[in-house]
């Protein structure tokens, strides 16, 4: 379960486990997470998906075994490690127009009053947001809070990013043009993704590769190498007959579980 | 409201105003209660101007005014100071909150006695009561605002990796905004409300002592000048802070 040779390792777990309480929730967990790799992480809910993301992003230590980042473990938030939650609508401050939301992750790292004004506009605009950069989130879509929520994000300049069910809860027009920003965004920045979905086809779409997950407790199932080439396009990405062909063997190996 | 139910609203509000005015000076015309001791609103409108053109009730306005909003500051302050390091700390909120609870039901007239015992029967001491009566309602809203913000937004605070002091600043307290403003407007009553009493009990000029004066020597007409200016003081400034509290709390409305 390691990643192409070619590839650093830069997030590694050995032999993770957790419990909360007695009722373990992730078992033997091995993975290795290599440099600008886009792993997506998938399985039925209540598997540890989560857990295992917030432990990369240091919001929880795991029972026993380690979570390394560049080689050292793990033992708070990262400053280069990023977190993006599910729930973008609690994730958000809703005192704080888009520009403020983006701002606080400037203040966070004390960039300068003076510097966070043209970077938040660079920011919005990025992600598609520049003309609702005064608006609160409650004046805004699901998709646009989850925009304002990825541009937070970047604003930290991360060299990892941590994605829980980002696009679950929007309308697949909105999740297809965010799943290519994504790509576009992180093809320049050479950033390394974690990535939590639901969506097989999703998944596929987006990784390097897929990690499948047994539930109770969490183990690591199979994990499914993705040679699809980039740039990835909604239309003939999806028609390619190895992501077809993926997509069977996924499908297939769900039912499995499931049986 | 669409504006046509807000013109009705309108209408109907000084229709009943009106009506009450109408019906207090039927009362004192008719009732056969003497004049020393309820005046119409004629001659009480009569005192109030005099009081304004040739007399001293701008000055006795400002001051109590003044009395008020700078009990008030002080207590919104101490009550948002201390609330926040109440709120902010676990052990701070366990060991501290029985004792408030405790604490808050006792009547500031109770305290009165052992503030004039420390400062002496002054403007001082006023001020003083004043804080101590309107801090309560700044202090318990800061403190349930300041402890009770979403748990995801503590982890985004712990994810961008801010500080105590960031986080407060941040986060906690202006989550806490919408119940510090709501704590603040009935601060401001409470506030009042003391600013007359300490006045009647310390006889510093304004309009406590004022209308006290004015009762104690069958001057109806002045007294109820007086009480009708505190009126308006305490509707004034309660809608002047709910314009505030509609600006800063802009983020909320859809
Ligand atoms: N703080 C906690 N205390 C106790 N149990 C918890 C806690 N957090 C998570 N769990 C349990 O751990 C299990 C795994 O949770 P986790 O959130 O990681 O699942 P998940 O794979 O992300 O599920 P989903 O796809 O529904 O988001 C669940 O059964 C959940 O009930
Ligand atoms: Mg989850």
């Amino acid at each position: 379960m390691t990643p192409p040779a070619t590839r650093k390792p830069l997030i590694e777990f050995r032999n993770v486990n957790h419990a909360f309480g007695t009722r373990p929730i992730v078992h033997n967990i091995d993975l290795t997470v290599g440099e600008s790799e886009f792993v997506c992480l998938i399985g039925p809910s209540g598997c540890g998906k989560t857990t295992l993301l917030r432990m990369v992003g240091g919001l929880l230590t795991p029972s026993s075994g380690q979570v390394l980042f560049n080689g050292r473990p793990v033992d708070g938030p990262e400053k280069e490690i990023s977190f993006m939650f599910q729930d973008y609508s609690k994730a958000l401050l809703p005192w704080r127009t888009a520009a403020g939301n983006v701002s606080l992750a400037l203040e966070a790292t004390n960039v300068p009053a003076a510097q966070r004004g043209p970077r938040i506009k660079e920011l919005l605009a990025k992600v598609g947001l520049a003309n609702h950069a005064d608006h609160y989130p409650a004046q805004l879509s699901g998709g646009m809070q989850q925009r304002v929520q990825i541009a937070r994000c970047l604003a930290q300049e991360p060299s990892v990013l941590l994605m829980d069910e980002p696009f679950g809860a929007l309308d697949a027009m909105t999740r297809q043009a965010l799943q290519d920003e994504i790509l576009r965004l992180i093809a320049v920045s050479k950033t390394t993704v974690l990535f939590v979905t639901h969506d097989l086809e999703e998944a596929i779409y987006l990784g390097d590769r897929v990690v499948a997950l047994y539930p109770n407790p969490g183990r690591v199932a199979q994990v499914f190498d993705v040679k699809l080439p980039f740039p990835r396009d909604q239309l003939s990405t999806r028609e390619h007959p190895e992501f077809l062909r993926l997509r069977r063997e996924l499908f297939d190996f769900i039912r499995e579980g499931e049986a | 409201m669409t504006p046509r139910a807000k013109v009705l609203w309108m209408i109907g509000s000084v229709c009943v105003t009106a009506l009450i005015v109408v019906a207090w000076q039927m009362i004192a015309n008719y009732s056969g209660i003497p004049a020393v001791f309820l005046p119409g609103p004629d001659r009480a409108w009569r005192a109030l101007v005099t009081g304004f053109t040739t007399g001293d009730l701008t000055q006795l306005s400002m001051a109590t005014v003044e009395r008020m909003i700078y009990g008030w500051v002080l207590a919104s302050l101490a009550g948002i100071v201390l609330g926040a390091i109440i709120g902010s700390s676990k052990i701070a909120r366990e060991y501290v909150a029985p004792m408030l609870e405790m604490v808050r039901p006792v009547p500031v007239s109770a305290f009165m006695p052992v503030v004039i015992a420390i400062v002496g029967l002054s403007g001082g001491m006023v001020l003083i009561v004043i804080a101590l009566g309107a801090i309560w309602p700044v202090l318990l809203a800061t403190v349930h605002g300041v402890s009770s913000v979403e748990p995801r937004l503590m982890e985004v605070s712990r994810s961008l990796r801010l500080g105590r002091l960031q986080t407060l600043w941040k986060i906690a307290l202006p989550n806490s905004q919408p119940d510090i403003l709501a704590g603040m407007r009935i601060g401001l009553t409470v506030s009042l409300i003391l600013a007359v009493i300490g006045e009647m009990l310390t006889s510093e000029a304004g309009l406590g002592y004022h209308v006290l004066v004015a009762a104690r020597a069958f001057r109806s007409a002045d007294l109820f000048a007086g009480v009708i200016l505190l009126g308006l003081i305490g509707l004034v400034s309660n809608v002047a802070l709910q314009e505030i509290e509609r600006y800063m709390l802009r983020w909320k409305q859809r």
